[in-house]
């Protein structure tokens, strides 16, 4: 099949009839729609978020070793003092 | 092409690289035909011809300030062509995977004669039928370039084109003439 197939003629044809007015245009829009501050907002919205759950995750993990500590520090107050009435009886 | 029309690319490309507005949306409005046509011959799909040739001219935009060599321009523009077509057929084959819906759902076939004459659909057929590389390299020849511009576009030799382009041929005309019998 040479260059100027008139099947091929048709296909390029057909092909060119799909791009609409204004082709250019649209192109230059979105090329113009800079790829680096769109990352650079993506990027900002990911560390945020992430900085966000570790934030919440230390908070939950503080809270939840505060209430350990103090439950486990009433726990030993109750065996010292119990200690010390045994002691005392003996 | 002659040598002051590729000069004339060369200068054009250049001031494209500097940000001239008007010489990139004229190397758009010089391409976008033969893009459109490059790329309905690999991805055989009307309806997509214009979202990937502008998905085409947008990465042709961005990335045109790294072209080190602007009368290597066209061999650029269609390999930068080439590889966004394959990458779309790579992922609406992955897509076919993960996506519940039947072959014949995902990808209803523009009807018999929808786009144009019977000569064009046994095109269309025997295209089909051929890898998409070698689509490509087919599209690539109908477009008039030489087997080294070809070369420099897929990145190989000159010997590796010409029998990959026999061997496409053959099968183009296979599954052309079995369509038109």
């Amino acid at each position: 099949m040479k260059t100027d197939d008139p099947a091929w003629m048709r296909l390029r044809e057909h092909a060119a009839s799909q791009i609409t007015p204004g082709f250019a245009e649209r192109v230059m829009r979105a090329a113009g729609a800079a790829a680096s501050p769109l990352f650079v907002a993506q990027f900002a919205m990911c560390a945020a978020t992430a900085a966000l759950c570790l934030a919440a995750v230390l908070l939950f993990h503080s809270r939840a070793s505060g209430e350990e500590d103090a439950s486990s520090l009433a726990g030993w107050s109750e065996i010292a003092a119990q200690a010390s009435d045994v002691d005392q009886g003996l | 092409m002659d040598e002051s029309s590729t000069s004339t690319l060369g200068d054009r490309v250049r001031l494209a690289q500097r940000g001239d507005s008007a010489a990139m949306r004229d190397l758009i409005v010089s391409y976008q035909r033969r893009v459109a046509g490059f790329v309905y011959a690999i991805t055989g799909r009307s309806d997509s011809v214009e979202d990937l040739c502008q998905m085409v001219f947008v990465k042709m935009a961005r990335a045109l300030g790294r072209l080190n060599a602007p009368d290597q321009f066209e061999s650029w523009l269609f390999r930068l062509a080439r590889n966004t077509c394959i990458d779309h057929l790579r992922r609406q084959k992955l897509r076919r995977i993960f996506t519940p819906f039947a072959p014949e759902h995902e990808n209803v076939p523009e009807p018999e004669g929808s786009v144009g004459t019977e000569e064009l659909d046994a095109l269309r057929h025997a295209l089909s039928q051929i890898r998409p590389k070698d689509r490509a390299l087919l599209a690539l020849v109908q477009e008039g370039r030489s087997h080294a511009e070809i070369a420099a576009t897929f990145r190989t030799s000159v010997a590796a084109v010409k029998a990959r382009l026999h061997r496409a041929r053959e099968q183009l005309r296979k599954y052309y003439q079995s369509d038109e019998d």
